[in-house]
C-alpha cells in the first residue's frame, strides 16, 4: 500500500506535462472547435512516437504493456491540456480488442494503433441514453458468412475521425443464459453508414450514427455471438475510470487556475484569496479533486490487478460527476465577471468537464449500481473489503 | 502507486480476526459496556474489569500495542500499516484499541533518549497513559492564544493555570501539557511542553458531563464518552526534565504530535462505522411492513455516504503512504481532518432521515434501534469535527500551507 506516485508515475506526469504545455496551449483548443476533424495530424503523430496510443497494448503488437494506472495519468495530462486528440475513444476501443479480440483481429488493428496510423471509437447508446444491456435495439442479423447492421447510435465519440468503430448491437432477444448482444469491429467508412455531428457544449466530435444495411464480415466479431454484455462491461468500466482520470486532470488545472487568480485579484483592500470565503471554497476544491483521484486510481489499479471494480469505477464516476461540476463552478464564481467572457480560457474547462461529467453514466446510475451492490446481495458490507461483484443486469 | 496489502500484511489480519474470535468474549463487552473510552481508558481507568485487564495484557504480549513503535523502545520495529490493520480489526469488533495517543509519537520525534526510554515502553504496555492538556477555557480552535504559564525556578519550572477538555485525567498517569514559557515573544514562539505525572501536587481535576452522559451511549458510538474534565494547575512544581523537546519550541513538538496521532484507524473509522452499520441494518431488518432498502431514495443516499466512506479511507491511506514515506505533510493531513468528520455528521443526519422516529431513541428505551446508537451518534459525530482542530481550522491550512493563499488582514 502507498497510494501516492512512485518514481516512474511521477517522473511520466512530469514528462507528459512538459510535452504538453509545450505543444497543446490553449490556442491550439480553440482552433480545433472550429476544425471538422477536431484534432491536429502532427500532435497526434507526435504522441505515437511517444508511446501513448500503445501504452497498455500488448508489446507483441509494438505496445509498451504499461498498466493501466499509467495510461490513467496520461489522460490525466491530456485532461489538464484538454488536449483536441481522439485519444481515450481509441484506446478503450483498443483495450477491448486487446483483451477479447481474436489473434488475427489484434494482429490486424492494434499495430496501426500503436503507431498513430488507425483512430478508434465505439458506439454502445441509442435514445435510451442508461447503459444497460436492454436500451440496445440496433439489430445485426447474419446473413450467410456476413452480419448486417441496421440501426441507430447516439454521442458517437470522434466519428467523424474514426477509421473503426466497435459497434453493440442486439443479435437475440435478452434470455436467461445472456443479454442476446454482440460486438462487431466495424469499418468506419462501409457503406450504408451515415453521421451527423451532436452540437455539443464541450465542442468535441459526437456523431449521431445511422447504420442502413451495414454488411461486415463474420469475422468481424469480437468474442462469441451473444456473448457481448460482459466484454461491453469491462469496456464501459475501463472507458469510465479513464474518463474520471480526463476529468480529473481537467479539473484540477481549472482549480488552479481559480487559486492563483484569487491570490492576486484584489477587492476591498487585499487579495480575495485572503478571504476565508475564498479560502475555505478552495480548500474544498482540492478536498475534492483529491478524493476523485483516490477513487479513480484505486479502481483503474483493481483492473491491473484482474479484480473486480465495477463497484469501484462507480464510486469513482459518481464522485467525480458531482464534486468536479462543483470546483468548475466555484472556479467560474471566484474569477467573477471575466469568467463568463470569452476572451478567457476557463470556459474551456469549464464546458469540457461539464460535458464529460454527462458522459459514462450519470451519478444516479453509478449511485444505483452502488446501491444493489451493497443492498441487494446477502451478507454483511465492510468497507474496505470487496462488496459483492454486481452481475450484469 | 499500490491499493493492496502486502501478504504479510493479510496474514496478520487474520491472525487478528482469529485472536478477536476467541478473546473478545460476552464477559469483555460486558465489562466495556458503557465506557467508551477505549481499552486503556477502561484498563486503568472507570471499569478496571478482570476479563478487560487479561484481554490487554494478552494483546500486549503479542506486540499489538507498539506494533509501529521501534524495538528498543519496547516495539516491534514494525512497519505503519500494520498498526492501521490491528487498530482497524479491533475497532470493528467495538474495542477502541488507539493506545498511544499524541504522546509517544511526539517523544519519539522530540524527546530525550531518557525521555523516549522511560516513557515509550511503558505507554505501549499500558503502564503509563497521557491526558492532553492543550485547549483552555479562552481558546481550543486558536491554541497558539494559550495562557496557562510555566515559570523557570532553579532546575524546576512552576505551572500556574487551566486546562479544558482534558479527557482521561481522572484516570490518566501523566498530562502532556502545553504551556506558555515566554509571555513576550509572539505567540507561537513562547509555549513549551512538558510531561509529569497526575499525582503531582497542585493538581486538580473537576468532571465536565458530555450530552452523552445520561444515559450512556452504547459501545461503538462516535465520542460516546460520558465525561471529560477541566484541570487546574496551581503552583505545581516540575523537574526541569519534564520538558519536552527545548523550552519555547514546543509549537512544534505539540503540532507533530497532533498531525501523527490524525492519522491512523481509529480516527477514520469513527466517521465511517455509521455507513456500514446502516447499511447492514437496512438489508437485515424492516420496519413493520417497510423495507428501507427498497426506497428509492434511501438507496441513492446510501450510495453517495458510502463513497464519501470510501474517500475517507482512501484519504487514511494516503496519510499513511506519506508517513511511511517519512511523514512530511503539506495539507493532506488537514484535508482528511476536513472531510472524515463532516462526513461522519453528514451520515449520522441522513440516517435520522432514514428511520425517522425510531432514530431518536436513546439507549434503554422500549424499541430502541440497535441500543439507540443512531440517536447517541447524532450527538457524538461532529464533535469529531471539533476536537484536535476544528474543520474550519483544518480548511484554513488547507488554504494557506497546501494552497498558499495570503492570510488575511486583521480585522
Amino acid at each position: 500500500m502507498d497510494v501516492l506516485l512512485n518514481e516512474d508515475e511521477a517522473m511520466l506526469r512530469s514528462t507528459t506535462r512538459e510535452f504538453l504545455d509545450a505543444e497543446c496551449p490553449p490556442s491550439l483548443v480553440r482552433k480545433m472547435e472550429q476544425d471538422a476533424k477536431g484534432y491536429p495530424d502532427s500532435l497526434w503523430r507526435k504522441i505515437a512516437e511517444l508511446g501513448w496510443q500503445g501504452m497498455a497494448l500488448p508489446e507483441k503488437y509494438g505496445g509498451l504493456d504499461l498498466p493501466l494506472v499509467q495510461l490513467g495519468l496520461i489522460l490525466d495530462e491530456v485532461g489538464r491540456a484538454v488536449a483536441p486528440l481522439p485519444l481515450h475513444s481509441t484506446v478503450v476501443a483498443a483495450l477491448t480488442i486487446a483483451r477479447d479480440g481474436s489473434e488475427a483481429q489484434r494482429a490486424a488493428i492494434l499495430p496501426d494503433v500503436v503507431k498513430g496510423q488507425t483512430i478508434l471509437t465505439w458506439a454502445f447508446t441509442e435514445q435510451d441514453p442508461r447503459l444497460l444491456p436492454e436500451t440496445i435495439h440496433t439489430q445485426a442479423i447474419a446473413d450467410g458468412k456476413d452480419f448486417v447492421i441496421n440501426g441507430t447510435k447516439l454521442f458517437v465519440d470522434n466519428f467523424v475521425a474514426a477509421d473503426r468503430c466497435l459497434v453493440v448491437c442486439r443479435t437475440a432477444p435478452a434470455s436467461s443464459d445472456n443479454a442476446g448482444l454482440s460486438l462487431f469491429l466495424v469499418d468506419a467508412k462501409s457503406p450504408g453508414i451515415s453521421h451527423t455531428p451532436l452540437v455539443t457544449l464541450a465542442k468535441d466530435k459526437q456523431s449521431e450514427v445511422v447504420f442502413r444495411d451495414v454488411r461486415i464480415p463474420g469475422s468481424n466479431l469480437i468474442g462469441e455471438l451473444n456473448q457481448a454484455a460482459p466484454i461491453v462491461e469491462r469496456m464501459l468500466d475501463r472507458a469510465t475510470a479513464l474518463l474520471c482520470a480526463q476529468m480529473l486532470g481537467a479539473t484540477r488545472k481549472d482549480a488552479e487556475m481559480a487559486i492563483e487568480y484569487a491570490k492576486y485579484r484584489e477587492a476591498f483592500g487585499q487579495p480575495i484569496g485572503a478571504f476565508q470565503s475564498i479560502q475555505h471554497i478552495c480548500a474544498d476544491m482540492i478536498i475534492w479533486i483529491d478524493g476523485g483521484s483516490l477513487l479513480t486510481y484505486e479502481a483503474l489499479w483493481k483492473m491491473d490487478q484482474d479484480l473486480p471494480a465495477s463497484v469501484e469505477v462507480s464510486q469513482a464516476k459518481a464522485f467525480c460527476n458531482e464534486k468536479c461540476e462543483a470546483v468548475v463552478r466555484f472556479s467560474q464564481i471566484i474569477h467573477g465577471g471575466i469568467g463568463f467572457m470569452m476572451e478567457l480560457d476557463l470556459h474551456l474547462w469549464f464546458r469540457r468537464v461539464s460535458a464529460w461529467t454527462m458522459r459514462l453514466g450519470t451519478t444516479y446510475e453509478h449511485r444505483a449500481r452502488i446501491a444493489r451492490a451493497l443492498l441487494d446481495f446477502p451478507g454483511r458490507v465492510v468497507l474496505g473489503r470487496p462488496v459483492p461483484v454486481v452481475p450484469e443486469a | 502507486m499500490d491499493f493492496g496489502y502486502t501478504p504479510g500484511q493479510e496474514a496478520l489480519r487474520r491472525e487478528v480476526r482469529a485472536f478477536i474470535a476467541e478473546h473478545i468474549t460476552p464477559e469483555v463487552m460486558a465489562e466495556m459496556d458503557g465506557h467508551n473510552e477505549g481499552l486503556l481508558g477502561v484498563t486503568l481507568g472507570t471499569s478496571r474489569g478482570p476479563a478487560v485487564r487479561e484481554l490487554f495484557r494478552k494483546i500486549y504480549e503479542r506486540g499489538w500495542t507498539g506494533i509501529s513503535y521501534p524495538k528498543e523502545y519496547g516495539g516491534q520495529g514494525s512497519d505503519r500499516l500494520s498498526q492501521y490493520i490491528v487498530e482497524e480489526e479491533f475497532a470493528r469488533a467495538n474495542v477502541a484499541i488507539g493506545l498511544t495517543g499524541t504522546g509517544a509519537p511526539a517523544i519519539l520525534a522530540a524527546g530525550t533518549e531518557e525521555q523516549k526510554r522511560h516513557y515509550v515502553p511503558r505507554l505501549i504496555s499500558g503502564e503509563f497513559r497521557f491526558a492532553q492538556g492543550f485547549t483552555e477555557p479562552r481558546g481550543g480552535a486558536d491554541l497558539a492564544s494559550l495562557q496557562c504559564r510555566a515559570v523557570r525556578d532553579g532546575d524546576e519550572y512552576v505551572i500556574n493555570g487551566q486546562k479544558m477538555y482534558t479527557s482521561g485525567a481522572h484516570y490518566c498517569t501523566h498530562i502532556y501539557l502545553m504551556a506558555r514559557t515566554d509571555p513576550d515573544a509572539p505567540k507561537h514562539k513562547g509555549i513549551s511542553v512538558f510531561v509529569f505525572p497526575m499525582d503531582t501536587p497542585g493538581i486538580t481535576v473537576r468532571p465536565l458531563w458530555t450530552i452523552q452522559n445520561d444515559p450512556k451511549a452504547p459501545t461503538r458510538t462516535t465520542y460516546g464518552q460520558s465525561r471529560t474534565n477541566e484541570t487546574f494547575f496551581d503552583d505545581v512544581r516540575v523537574p526541569k526534565t519534564a520538558l519536552l523537546g527545548k523550552e519555547n519550541e514546543g509549537w512544534t513538538v505539540g503540532t507533530l504530535g497532533l498531525n501523527l496521532d490524525r492519522v491512523g484507524a481509529a480516527r477514520y473509522l469513527i466517521s465511517v462505522l455509521r455507513d456500514e452499520d446502516i447499511i447492514n441494518w437496512v438489508k437485515e431488518n424492516r420496519l413493520g411492513g417497510y423495507s428501507p432498502a427498497d426506497n428509492p431514495a434511501i438507496r441513492d443516499k446510501i450510495a453517495e455516504l458510502w463513497i464519501e466512506a470510501q474517500v475517507c479511507r482512501l484519504m487514511t491511506m494516503r496519510s499513511m503512504s506519506i508517513v511511511e514515506r517519512g511523514g512530511h505533510f503539506s495539507y493532506e493531513g488537514s484535508a482528511e481532518k476536513v472531510w472524515a468528520p463532516e462526513h461522519g455528521v453528514k451520515t449520522s443526519e441522513a440516517i435520522t432521515q432514514m428511520l425517522g422516529p425510531y432514530a431518536q431513541l436513546l439507549n434503554g428505551s422500549p424499541r430502541a434501534v440497535e441500543k439507540g446508537i443512531f440517536a447517541h451518534n447524532l450527538m457524538g459525530s461532529f464533535q469529531s469535527g471539533i476536537n484536535h482542530g476544528s474543520t474550519q481550522v483544518m480548511r484554513d491550512q488547507v488554504a494557506r500551507r497546501g494552497l498558499g493563499l495570503p492570510r488575511g488582514k486583521k480585522g
